[in-house]
């Protein structure tokens, strides 16, 4: 048994860094094409279209049906939890908290990145083999506006999209199964959502479903692009691009829960 | 080893070529739209929930400690919020500024009257709560600077557990066997078993049943006594009554007196008349000397009457004299 090489370690530690510095820099430029109109043209604005119908629009129905029943779910733990220690007060604003701000925005992330991230990762590293997106530099196409920044965007909109839907479903079910279909409750709860939401919490969970959206497309690109041409290497590319993706969400995760509660 | 390339068709490229989506644009513009919407009228309902629409006053809670209050925490009144904690800051003396925004439509709980306490409790947050016994009484202004009294559960623990240590010493020490609540017990003992013996609590009170005794038959010599009394007062009873009677009754010796005293009244008159014609008959005699047969003629008769007069007034002074006990002078002046 050997031990790692001392110069091999530092070259996978050098290999790592420019790995991540590649990611964050076609986060970068993925970010400010995406914050110019001018680079929204038919083809841009067709395969972005395509991307949110596919992630989001596509699974609507099924998304909704699976959140609704999580949801339900927790919030009787919670509540009936919250009742027998005697903190009923709390089970509100644990179910907001637990759900809204935590569960559902991972929950969407994960669902995102196992149908579409992984899509993604697969198509563009296949592109990347067959040298798709040379053909369209070669032909005076810009792939990064026509094909890639497009499946960033479409899927950050589609995270975010997703997140507001089962946040939505969240609150609503809350409410019912907290009060049932009674308006008087209304007062109690207004004021729940109140205290929870206040504008760091409320911000944070904007920005933490954004870094989510950006994450689930930016990360598999990436991988996808630092592959070796070669197929048979096709699905390693798309085991470190999912791996990655993955320490990521829950990297984002473990960040927004100690800037919340440490 | 061997690429091949053209056998793995993109699936996008095959979705989209394939069976172009209808509406594609559309729906993906609507799903934008339909999130848009969820969103600002969320971010909508979490101003209006955080009272950001809400015309409020300033209330300034003046704390020693602000351990467990946080922003956006609750003032309560009767359970229902009033009030939300806006900030929080240490002021130059040291104390904890907690300042609370209170609705105007809420504001009319809180009056110059109310108290404000900070309670911690052993499970679940601190809580602010206000309480107003006097409804009428003038509101609070904006801006007041009130003191908050605290009230905290686990404070009072230690503070508790030294108390009932030190009770439960003087427990321990009163149960002792040489305690005096014991020697005190065994004397309670002794006085129960005099009073279960034959004289009772007599006996138990006065120490033994000689005592006991003795008291008991002082008590039937005092009886006897007193029913001896009770016969001589009836004796002296009866003899009040008769005295009553025979002194002041009908025939008694008032009466008789009465009757005595008008008859020597009407003796006294006729006397008066008699002695009256004896001095005008004297007057006559001096005059007419010359009549001297007539005259005393005329004198035997006068004599005769006074005499029986006086023998009359003689009489009824002897019958006064018998029946009431006069002074013994019998003597009797006349003019």
């Amino acid at each position: 048994m050997h031990g790692i090489p001392f110069h091999d370690l530092g070259a996978r530690l050098a290999a790592w860094i420019a790995s991540w510095r590649r990611v964050f820099e076609f986060g970068a430029r993925a970010l400010v094409m995406a914050a110019s109109p001018s680079a929204y043209d038919a083809t841009t604005r067709n395969v972005m279209a395509k991307q949110i119908y596919f992630t989001a629009w596509q699974i609507l129905p099924g998304f909704v049906l699976v959140c609704a029943l999580l949801c339900y779910v927790v919030i009787r733990i919670v509540v009936s939890t919250a009742v027998q220690y005697g903190l009923s007060d709390y089970g509100l604003s644990m179910v907001l908290r637990l759900l809204v701000l935590e569960l559902i925005p991972v929950f969407v992330a994960l669902f995102v990145a196992l149908r579409s991230g992984a899509a993604i990762n697969t198509e563009v590293t296949l592109m990347h083999i067959r040298g798709d997106l040379e053909a369209l530099q070669a032909r005076g196409d810009d792939p990064m506006r026509h094909e890639l920044v497009p499946r960033v965007v479409g899927s950050a909109v589609s995270v975010v999209a997703l997140t507001v839907l089962g946040g939505t479903i969240a609150l609503l079910l809350a409410y019912f199964a907290l009060y049932g279909f009674s308006p008087w409750g209304l007062t109690e709860y207004t004021r729940a959502i109140g205290q929870t939401f206040d504008p760091t919490v409320t911000l944070g969970l904007g920005l933490k479903a954004l870094f989510f959206g950006l994450a689930v497309a930016v990360i598999p690109i990436t991988a996808s692009l630092e592959a070796s041409r070669e197929i048979r290497l096709a699905p390693i590319a798309v085991l470190n691009g999912m791996v990655r993706l993955f320490l990521t969400l829950t990297m984002i995760e473990g960040a927004s829960l100690a800037a919340k509660y440490i | 080893m061997d690429t091949d390339n053209k056998a793995v068709p993109a699936p996008e490229a095959v979705s989209a070529t394939s069976a172009p989506i209808r509406h594609l644009e559309l729906k993906a513009v609507l799903l934008i739209v339909l999130t848009v919407v969820l969103m600002g009228g969320f971010l909508l309902y979490v101003f209006y929930a955080r009272g950001a629409f809400d015309s409020t006053q300033r209330l300034v809670l003046m704390a020693d400690d602000s351990e467990g209050v946080y922003v956006g925490m609750d003032l309560t009144f009767s359970g229902f919020p009033v009030g939300r904690v806006r900030r929080i800051e240490l002021g130059e003396d040291g104390k904890v500024r907690i300042d609370v925004d209170v609705p105007t439509r809420d504001a009319r709980w809180l009056r110059v009257s109310s108290v404000f306490t900070m309670e911690r409790g052993l499970v679940g947050g601190t809580r602010l709560r206000a309480f107003t016994g006097d409804l009428s009484a003038p509101p609070l202004p904006d801006g007041t600077v009130r003191a908050v009294l605290r009230g905290d559960a686990t404070e009072e623990l230690p503070r508790l557990l030294s108390s009932m240590k030190t009770i439960l010493a003087n427990i321990e020490q009163m149960t002792a066997p040489d305690s005096h609540i014991n020697a005190s017990l065994g004397n309670v003992h002794t006085l129960t078993e005099r009073m279960n013996g034959r004289y009772g609590a007599l006996g138990g009170l006065l120490g033994g049943e000689e005592n006991a005794r003795k008291v008991i038959a002082s008590i039937d010599r005092a009886n006897a006594l007193l029913g001896s009394l009770s016969g001589v007062t009836a004796r002296l009873d009866r003899t009040l009554e008769k005295t009553d009677q025979r002194v002041f009754g009908a025939g008694g010796m008032m009466d008789e007196a009465q009757k005595a005293a008008v008859q020597l009244n009407a003796a006294l008159g006729e006397a008066r008349e008699s002695l009256k014609k004896a001095d005008a008959v004297l007057a006559e005699a001096q005059k007419i000397a010359s009549n001297t047969r007539v005259a005393s003629e005329d004198l035997g008769v006068l004599r005769a009457e006074v005499e029986a007069s006086l023998r009359r007034a003689g009489q009824l002074i002897q019958e006064i004299n018998r029946k009431w006990p006069f002074a013994r002078d019998t003597e009797m002046k006349l003019p």
